[in-house]
């Protein structure tokens, strides 16, 4: 369950939020929707691919974890093995809410991370937020921010018609063979032939160097592969 | 090269004369290399008759060749998804009685003829399903209300095969400005006052109160009813064919639904009335119902009355409209350098919507075989003549499978229509054929065919048309590849029941978000 309350000094003082437990909230995510400005970081990593939202159909960016629903590579006896771990999972406990057209910061007052009690506290004694409040709310803005920047990407990307589908046949050490659908990449034929002044729009908004980002990071794939072979294994 | 054929001119301005001015126009990019004009002319002042509110899946290849995003077809033209035809009380007229007329070949289809295996298992009680819904999944679809894609499928991508209801209307001016904005067609606002003939009996010119006189290589007849270049200017005979197919006259309405969130149903409803059947089609904001009938055997006010019923409550806040039906074709669709599409070329009661897929072919055949001169014209017209009389015989024959079969005795209207001397000889042939052997692929040979065997089988099988196989075992063998079927069957129901939205959660979605193109 997930019931999200606006933050409120009073209300919310005695809550301490959990911060060891965060990177278990994404065990079971096979696909983690990430923005532009996280793509440096995520490379490291993770193939970054485009994906669908399920209830909108629109695409997004997404770090992929695992070959299934339910499937994250990356977490392994009880931990996250990787040095970055995005953005959308890292934000826990915490959204951007809207009332009456303003913006505002609610906590997920169900969440697993304020039941144990311990951790982080949201607000000191005298009511002020504390350091790790601003950074939480660091974290919430690069997200909303990048988020609309990357809508921005993808529309430009969909109207030179840079994205197509991704056909991923993998077979794994135990012959067992997988056919992996709803992903989406750059169409690097398509890249080629573009003209030098959409080459170059699309270098002065900054994209191509995430598009490059992106086809480098497809070669996380391999090392995914390798993960879950060491898991069949 | 003599009399190059440069322009083409269409004389009317509903459906067909918009797709078929955008048929022509995409075929031959008239937007950038022109080397043809398309000019289409509409009067300001007769209004479209608008009866096509059903398609055929036909329609997605057909917009994707004019260009055309679905997404802005579906928002703009109130459009709903159809999946195919549940036909109720057509068999003995009681509440329970109904089958389906699905979008996709039988499971297996192809590899054995299922219909025969179907029969067998059923009279051994090992299959309880009727065909329809044994074979095909797309009649639990329907019959849950859910639509044959989700908001993630690309646009014209199916999960099942898919048609459209649509406002007929706003088709049109949506086809317009596409036609005018997209292809290059040029519209001229003008209404036809006399038709110029050539020596050699073309079509010279139209002269026009508005636009003065405006010549063309070809003609494209597309003013409805009347008939205006092929019947009346050039006498081409109206083939009445009311002695095989009764209907003669429509009632419609328009009905608001309930609520804002009642289902809309994803196929086309064809409930059978004593004298005729009515139609009910789901569009995204209010459902368009109407009563067709034969006129010999019912009259207006109990024609209405039964419509009334139908509808309930709303009825009486309903427009009513009057339409009159005729029935048949002309004897030939292409004269001299004149040729007619849509209801100038002839018109069937809507029960397989057989109108608009008509167009479409018409204006794929003339957009793709469009002569390079004249000298060639009259192969190309006698070709035409040929398929679509083909075309028309067997829609004909189609139609009148659903009447024969009925079992109802309510009304002189279903006893008539199995009298023999109603029924066309081809049908009649058929008929026999299929008392020993299952419809197949070998029974429609011609590159031409409208509807495939499997629309044969499932309105035989689902109307309770019994085969005998007696000496006939050779189809029953593959026995266990058909339980295959029926259990393959049986899955991807219980798999895409769980997985499909609803058919206004998907209307609704592709209005706030839209749909990708891949």
């Amino acid at each position: 369950m997930t019931q999200f309350v606006a933050l409120h000094p009073q209300l919310h003082q005695q809550l301490r939020v959990d911060t060891s437990r965060i990177e278990a909230l994404g065990a079971q995510q096979h696909l983690v929707p990430v923005v532009l400005s996280e793509f440096l970081k995520l490379v490291v990593h993770y193939p970054i691919v485009f994906s669908k939202n399920s209830e909108t159909g629109q695409f997004v960016c997404s770090a992929l974890l695992g070959f299934s629903a339910g499937e994250n590579l990356f977490w392994r006896n009880g931990e996250w093995q990787g040095i970055y771990t995005p953005l959308q999972i890292m934000r826990q406990p915490f959204f951007i809410g809207e009332q009456q057209g303003q913006t505002l910061i609610c906590i997920d007052v169900d969440s697993e991370l304020l039941k144990t009690g311990k951790g982080e506290a949201i607000f000191d004694n005298q009511g002020q937020e504390t350091s790790y409040l601003q950074q939480a709310k660091n974290r919430l803005a690069a997200l909303i921010n990048g988020e609309s920047e990357t809508q921005a990407f993808i529309k430009a990307l969909l109207t030179l018609n840079l994205i197509m589908p991704m056909a991923l046949d993998i077979s794994f050490a135990n012959q067992q063979q997988q056919r992996i659908q709803g992903l989406y990449t750059i169409n690097e034929e398509a890249l080629e032939q573009l003209t030098s002044e959409q080459l170059l729009q699309l270098q002065q908004r900054g994209y191509l160097k995430s598009i490059y980002t992106m086809i480098a990071s497809l070669g996380q794939i391999y090392a995914l592969i390798q993960k879950k072979n060491e898991q069949l294994g | 090269m003599n009399n190059k054929i440069a322009s083409v001119v269409i004389v009317g301005g509903g459906t067909a004369g918009w797709l078929t001015a955008g048929r022509i126009a995409a075929q031959h990019r008239t937007q950038t290399a022109s080397t043809l004009s398309v000019t289409l002319v509409e009067s300001p002042n007769i209004p479209i008759i608008g009866v096509g509110e059903g398609t055929w899946p036909t329609m997605r290849s057909t917009l994707i060749k004019l260009g055309i995003s679905e997404t802005d077809f579906i928002r703009e033209c109130d459009a709903s998804f159809k999946q195919g035809a549940k036909f109720a009380r057509w068999v003995t007229g009681t509440p329970d009685d109904f089958y389906y007329h699905p979008l996709m070949l039988p499971q297996g289809f192809g590899k054995t003829n299922m219909a025969a295996h179907w029969q067998a298992l059923r009279d051994q009680q090992q299959v309880q399903e009727s065909f329809s819904a044994a074979t095909c999944f797309q009649e639990a679809i329907c019959e849950l209300g859910l639509a044959p894609k989700m908001i993630t499928t690309p646009e014209f991508n199916s999960i099942a095969n898919y048609a459209y209801h649509l406002n007929a209307g706003k088709f049109s001016t949506f086809l317009q400005k596409h036609c005018t904005e997209k292809l290059g067609v040029q519209h001229v606002l003008a209404d036809v006052v006399t038709v110029n003939s050539a020596d050699n009996g073309d079509i010279r010119s139209i002269t026009t109160a508005q636009a003065g006189e405006i010549s063309g290589d070809l003609f494209v007849d597309c003013t409805g009813f009347q008939s205006l270049l092929l019947g009346q200017h050039l006498q081409v005979p109206f083939v009445d064919c009311s002695d095989v197919l009764f209907i003669d006259n429509a009632l419609a309405v328009q009905i608001p639904y309930d609520s804002e969130d009642a289902p809309i149903a994803s196929h086309t409803i064809s409930t059978a009335q004593d004298a005729g059947w009515i139609w009910d089609i789901g569009l995204i904001h209010r459902r368009g119902v109407g009563h067709v009938y034969s006129s010999r055997h019912t009259s207006e006010d109990e024609a209405t009355a039964r419509l009334a019923n139908y509808v309930g409550p709303a009825f009486k806040n309903a427009n009513l409209r009057k339409i009159p039906l005729p029935c048949g074709h002309r004897e030939i669709f292409w004269k001299n350098n004149c040729v007619a599409v849509g209801l100038s070329a002839g018109f069937l009661e809507p029960l397989e919507a057989s109108a608009l897929v008509l167009v479409e072919l018409s204006a794929s055949m003339i957009a793709e075989q469009l002569p390079a001169c004249r000298e060639i014209m009259n192969i190309t017209a006698k070709r035409f003549n040929e398929t679509f009389r083909y075309r028309w015989d067997r829609i004909i024959d189609f139609l009148k499978l659903h009447y024969i079969l009925s079992k109802r005795t309510d009304n002189d209207f279903w006893v008539d229509n199995r009298d023999p001397a109603t029924i066309p000889q081809s049908l009649q042939q058929l008929m026999q054929l299929w008392r020993y052997q299952p419809p197949g692929d070998h029974d429609f040979t011609s590159n031409n065919e409208v509807f495939p065997a499997a629309s044969y089988q499932y309105v035989l099988y689902g109307m309770g048309f019994e085969t005998c196989y007696d000496n006939s075992s050779h189809l029953l063998r593959d026995t266990q590849f058909a339980r295959e079927q029926f259990i393959k069957n049986k899955k991807t129901i219980e798999q895409v029941t769980r997985s499909l939205p609803s058919n206004r959660e998907l209307l609704q979605k592709i209005h706030l978000h839209g749909l990708q193109t891949l």
